[in-house]
């Protein structure tokens, strides 16, 4: 009998019931969570979240790998550019390179193509266009290290063999090289991915219509602070949840023909 | 001798009473720790804002709430928070009351009652070479205001009122996360027109002199009120006492002329008051 796992099970037990016991008798008033918990101005903001979420981790990805492909060029201009790049946006607080997209137009009042088509930049960086952007290209400077180390973590021989059958430096990486790193890849790019589901709460404050912009909105009118931010934690939570197994699928997908233990 | 003797008694024992009058109405809690715990969101010129050059928190809000505290005889330690915070902070009683250029309004007495100390109303402004000459050429066009106030219901009882009861367009409202927020986009040409409360106007134009324009009236009356939880009626009335006291002897005034803002005293202070 392992006495000392049911003790500890069992004080864990008590502590979580003791916590449970202090919300539930606390000043926090659960019907308003039960009440905002599915409006549609809740379900409207997670469904932008994850939209978001999607779509600037897509963006990340894109610009990382090809940051990361020209990190490791042996050309000088594209190495200097590369690391210039993931230098600048990840030394930079992600809150300011949201509030400089969104307010562009202090410094870029007309974007185009001069000849073509131009426009006020206040009317094209929308709160959607400001967060994909602020987001996706912070994202890309994080996973370009990702992706890096992936690439670097292929045996080289793999590359000399691509080499030796005369496949160029690009075809060895896109058909050799970066299928194998997946696997190495895809753990922190998961993890990365949680993180940016909730990173776009923070582009709230350039009005991007997600979750907590929208919760925020509702305790603005009704001062329920706490219940609206229990209401907008418990959608983050639902959302990851299912994110994790989805993340455990695609890593063994991507570790198929490799096994730790065994053949 | 005797009837002078009397008198130097009765007029002595009432002037004791007077000031034990004062004091005991502060609850006891206060009274003994001598300390009054005030949250404000210091964002909100000229009302409670950090001043530039030394981060010194200053403002109308700022000294009225000191001046109360030197009239209750205790003294004041102030703390920030976010807008959205001080009203939780009233319920956890993280602060003794709010003084915070809060308006005094219906779905807030619910849980609070109020002490009102300021006129106060949302005003339209608009950059200085705007188009716009008066409120009505606003109808259609883009209004922001910051998304945590009670001015953004306000901005759409206005527009059905004025814009789509005449037939025109309903104004667009365009949220934005403070005033200064709220500024910048105007300056970029993403809102048209801003909405702030009339008291922080003569302040804002004059830090940035000829930038802006005011539009007209205030489009809403209401009142600042000095908030306090529903069950601290003491505190309430002892507050009260001492901000009459302020308005009798005209350090009140004094405080709001210094900001420019002697129009939107009130003769008495007023509980819940509000019309809005």
């Amino acid at each position: 009998m392992h006495w000392g796992r049911w003790f500890a099970a069992a004080v864990i037990l008590a502590l979580l019931a003791l916590l449970a016991r202090a919300f539930a008798l606390g000043q926090i008033e659960w019907p308003y969570v039960a009440r905002f918990l599915t409006v549609p101005v809740i379900i409207n903001g997670i469904i932008n979240t994850v939209v978001m979420a999607v779509l600037a981790m897509a963006l990340g990805i894109a610009l990382g790998v090809t940051i990361a492909i020209m990190r490791l060029s042996p050309n000088p201009v594209l190495k200097s550019v590369a690391s210039g790049y993931t230098w600048l946006f990840r030394g930079t607080p992600l809150i300011l390179q949201l509030l400089l997209w969104f307010n562009l137009a202090l410094v870029f009042p007309t974007l185009g193509i001069p000849g073509i088509w131009s426009g006020r930049a206040v009317d094209i960086m929308t709160p959607f266009l400001s967060a994909l952007l602020g987001l996706g290209i912070n994202q890309g400077a994080y996973t370009s290290e990702v992706i890096r180390a992936g690439i670097l973590s292929v045996d080289t021989g793999q590359y000399e063999a691509a080499q030796s059958i005369g496949m160029g430096r690009l075809r060895a990486l896109r058909r050799i090289i970066l299928p194998q790193a997946m696997r190495v890849v895809l753990p922190p790019l998961g993890n990365e991915f949680i993180g940016m589901v909730k990173a776009t709460s923070l582009a709230s404050v350039i009005q991007y219509p997600e979750v907590l912009h929208n919760a925020e909105n509702i305790y603005y009118a009704n001062s329920r602070v706490i219940e609206l931010l229990i209401v907008a934690g418990i959608w983050y939570l639902a959302v990851v949840s299912v994110l994790t197994p989805l993340q455990m699928l695609l890593e063994r997908r991507f570790a198929r023909g490799t096994t730790r233990m065994g053949r | 001798m005797t009837q002078f003797r009397i008198f130097a008694a009765t007029a002595l024992a009432s002037l004791m009473a007077m000031g034990a009058a004062q004091a005991a109405a502060l609850p006891d809690v206060i009274r003994k720790a001598g300390v009054l715990h005030l949250s404000v969101n210091a964002t909100y010129a000229p009302m409670e804002y950090h001043d530039p050059a030394t981060n010194q928190l200053m403002g109308l809000d700022v000294e009225l709430g000191e001046a109360l505290g030197k009239r209750l005889g205790v003294k004041v330690e102030w703390t920030d928070v976010a807008f959205a915070e001080l009203i939780p902070s009233l319920a956890t009683g993280r602060t003794d009351f709010i003084i915070s250029g809060l308006s005094d309004r219906a779905a807030r007495r619910e849980t609070m009652d109020f002490i009102d100390y300021l006129k106060t109303g949302a005003q339209f402004f608009v950059m200085a070479d705007s188009a716009a000459k008066e409120p009505a050429d606003l109808c259609g066009k883009k209004l922001g205001t910051t998304r945590s106030t009670s001015f953004p219901g306000d901005i759409e009882a206005w527009s059905k009122k004025t814009c789509e009861a005449a037939g025109k367009p309903a104004v667009q409202y365009v949220p934005g996360e403070n005033s200064i927020d709220v500024r910048n986009q105007m300056k970029q040409g993403r809102i048209d027109a801003a909405v702030q409360g009339s008291e922080t106007l003569p302040y804002a134009m004059s830090n940035e002199a000829g930038k802006y324009r005011i539009l007209g009236a205030p489009f809403t009356l209401g009142y600042q009120g000095i908030a306090f939880r529903k069950t601290d009626t003491a505190l309430r009335e002892a507050v009260m006492e001492a901000l009459g006291g302020m308005i009798a002897d005209g350090s009140y005034v004094a405080i709001l002329g210094k900001y420019g803002l002697a129009a939107n005293a009130v003769s008495t202070p007023l509980v819940n008051a509000s019309p809005l």
